[in-house]
């Protein structure tokens, strides 16, 4: 019933491009998702928590891509607001980068996995996120007191983070949450939601952690 | 004499157009007359490569100090700059002892607003924890772009607080102190007033848009 290849997302497996997000599930409206999967080749507790969301998106119904960065070659932002003022909207770096801009902005919700990296995410997770600069308008405004750039597209997708330590650490926690909910504010998402969990750590509890961010989160 | 290994963290292809250089390039020069020998490195992908990572360790092993000058990128360090931090924390970790070293850093964003830089400077000061760095501290200078990578003596007025700033910070690592909360006050204060640092950037955008004739596809959505 739901497919782990849809939309735009399947073409960073086949290089074929699609603009749009197909409904199906006979013209009802479905919920999607993409996992940003910033691990380690050699991460397989990270694997084994993407196919725990995995199976809950799929409980709920949703259609998603698990997008495992570290087998998917990217450049780097070269900071130079070419997304901006050269192709608006678009990096001006012509590889996979792109197709992860275009899969996050069509999503309804997007969960980013990564082991904490000094209380923030790992260096793969983190270059996926500075490629999604163009998603929004180079034009500042505040917001309660907040300044972020205006929203380039009418919806954003809601943020679900989810960290993996290897042992408890209150202050990496602190961090990684506070760090989560900053990213929503920046990435204009409408709703966000962060959690970490212990390698090692039961399954129930981990599952437990991964409904309670999807229930905050909420990706309406 | 102490040892001080500038780390510019900056992805800008041309490092006269850095921001995080030209506040490193202020720094070094302080630094130097206060009998500090200093040494800058660019973090890249070059610097990173296997064959380099070596050479990057041993500068590193090397130095006394280390100051972190870099952007902000996503309310966290670039991506090249926590991969090399992550290679560091590796190489530390593996050592049967570690060299005594303090670390420091400097951060600038494009974006207005100081507590903008809480998450960075706690990512900072948890990497110092996690690898064994004395931290003393860390300057943060939101709307960064009105300096623009130019030097700091070029921008007279608008750079006046952070030249204030570096040179108090140049002091306290001199005299081996943590950075002062003065230091850190002043490099917090805006360059210029906020609503005309908004404008001026916004104008920015807009004339480098015409100038890519793309201006009337400023707000366009290309992917929904």
């Amino acid at each position: 019933m739901n497919k782990r290849n849809f939309g735009v997302v399947s073409g960073l497996v086949a290089g074929v491009k699609r603009i749009h997000f197909i409904p199906h599930n006979n013209g009802k409206y479905t919920m999607r998702a993409i996992i940003l999967n910033g691990g380690g080749h050699d991460d397989v507790d990270l694997l084994n928590i993407q196919n725990l969301i995995c199976d809950e998106l799929g409980g709920m119904g949703w259609e998603y891509e698990p997008l495992v960065l570290h087998k998917i070659r990217f450049a780097s932002c070269m900071g130079g607001f070419g997304c901006f003022v050269k192709q608006p909207g678009v990096c001006t770096i012509k590889d996979r980068g792109r197709d992860i801009a275009r899969a996050f902005i069509n999503s309804d919700m997007v969960i980013l996995l990564s082991p904490v990296t000094f209380g923030g995410y790992s260096a793969l997770l983190k270059k996926a996120l500075e490629r999604l600069i163009g998603l929004t308008s180079p034009f500042i405004i505040e917001t309660k007191g907040e300044f972020q750039h205006k929203k380039r597209y009418q919806k954003y997708p809601a943020l679900a983070a989810i960290g993996v330590l290897d042992k408890e650490d209150e202050e990496a926690r602190h961090i990684f949450k506070t760090l989560v909910s900053r990213n929503a504010l920046n990435i204009l998402s409408p709703s966000s939601a962060s959690e970490v969990i212990i390698r090692n750590e039961d399954m129930e509890v981990a599952m437990a952690k991964i409904r309670g961010i999807f229930s905050m989160a909420g990706g309406k | 004499m102490r040892r001080v290994l500038f780390l510019i963290g900056s992805q800008k292809p041309k490092p006269s157009e850095s921001t995080s250089a030209s506040l490193a390039n202020y720094l070094v020069r302080q630094l130097e007359s206060r009998n500090c020998v200093t040494q800058t490195m660019f973090i890249t992908s070059n610097s990173l490569k296997d064959n380099r990572v070596e050479e990057f360790l041993s500068t590193i092993d090397n130095a006394d100090i280390i100051v972190l000058a870099s952007p902000m990128y996503v309310d966290s360090l670039p991506y090249q700059v926590i991969a090399a931090l992550e290679i560091i924390a590796n190489h530390r970790n593996s050592l049967a002892s570690r060299p005594d070293q303090v670390f420091m850093c400097v951060i600038n964003g494009a974006i207005p607003g100081p507590h903008r830089f809480d998450t960075v400077l706690a990512i900072c000061r948890k990497f110092c924890a996690e690898v064994g760095f004395e931290w003393i501290g860390g300057l943060a200078l939101g709307g960064g772009e009105a300096i623009g990578g130019k030097p700091l003596d070029d921008l007279k007025f608008v750079a006046r607080n952070v030249r204030k700033s570096l040179i108090l910070t140049a002091e306290d690592i001199a005299n081996g102190k943590p950075i002062s909360q003065r230091a850190i006050t002043l490099m917090e204060k805006p360059p210029i007033p906020v609503f005309i640092y908004r404008l001026i950037a916004e104008l920015h955008f807009r004339k480098r848009a015409i100038q890519n004739n793309v201006y009337r596809n400023m707000g366009d959505s290309p992917y929904q």
